[in-house]
């Protein structure tokens, strides 16, 4: 298990994940200046049936945009939290307080997550119709859900595992 | 902290040295200076067994409880 090539790959897929998180943010913010600068270049490109009023999916696209790019700091203090995890394993030290206050704090970011999903869901369902499907990967999640409070029981396992050890550390 | 360990006077009582008791029950010494020191947090039945053993006394002899209330 020390030396397990896990973990350094893991290491090097979170500080990828981290850059590409901004870009995503970067790209998904540009493309809402750009759509919204040209709403009828953008209406055609999403193949928007003539007929349909614009207005009310150009803002319903621009707001879920908008909470996709509230949830690129989210991505960023999971990845961020996960990568000092790993960190600390690679060190040989896990056990440690401060890993169960970043499980709890990615245990936080999830569930906004949860609701940001949730919100976007909804704005989708609510913009799209028989002439304008709109099938977006959002919306409530059994598994998100089920990883939110993984999290949360994690976060409490290392914050009791933690204190198990420092009386093991004591123990003669 | 209310419990006392009491090593040093059964050390001092029967000549003994850390050194010598802890290459005897197989504990380090820094182990045992802890324990000595009054740092340790907890000590286990075999460790208590084994300088009971050494130093043919009973665990009462060792762990003293002495109250905060004055």
């Amino acid at each position: 298990m020390r030396h397990s090539t896990v973990l350094p790959l893991a290491w090097i897929l979170l500080r990828i994940l981290v850059v590409l998180n901004w870009v995503y943010g970067a790209a998904i913010l540009g493309l809402v200046i750009f759509a919204n600068s040209n709403p009828a270049w953008f209406m055609k490109a999403i193949k928007v049936p003539v007929g349909i009023e614009p207005k009310p999916i150009m803002v319903g696209l621009t707001a879920i945009a908008l909470l996709g790019v509230l949830a690129v700091p989210l991505n960023h203090l999971i990845l961020t939290r996960l990568l000092r995890i790993v960190e600390t394993v690679r060190l040989g030290d896990p056990f440690v307080a401060a890993n169960a206050y970043r499980l709890q704090a990615i245990a936080w970011a999830l569930l906004a997550l949860q609701v940001l999903s949730i919100v976007i869901g909804a704005i989708g369902k609510s913009i799209a119709s028989k002439e304008f499907p709109l099938h977006l990967d959002a919306g409530f999640s059994v598994s998100g859900c089920l990883a939110v409070i993984l999290t949360f029981v994690l976060a409490r396992v290392f914050a009791e595992g933690t204190l198990m050890r420092e009386d093991l550390e004591g123990t003669v | 902290m209310p419990i006392v360990v009491r090593l040093d006077d059964l050390l001092h009582d029967r000549r003994m040295t850390l050194t010598e008791l802890a290459s005897q029950i197989d504990i380090t010494l820094a182990n045992l200076s802890i324990l000595k020191t009054g740092k340790a947090r907890a000590i286990r039945f075999s460790t208590l067994e084994a300088i009971c053993d050494i130093l043919e006394c009973q665990p009462g002899d060792l762990l003293h409880f002495e109250s905060d209330v004055q």
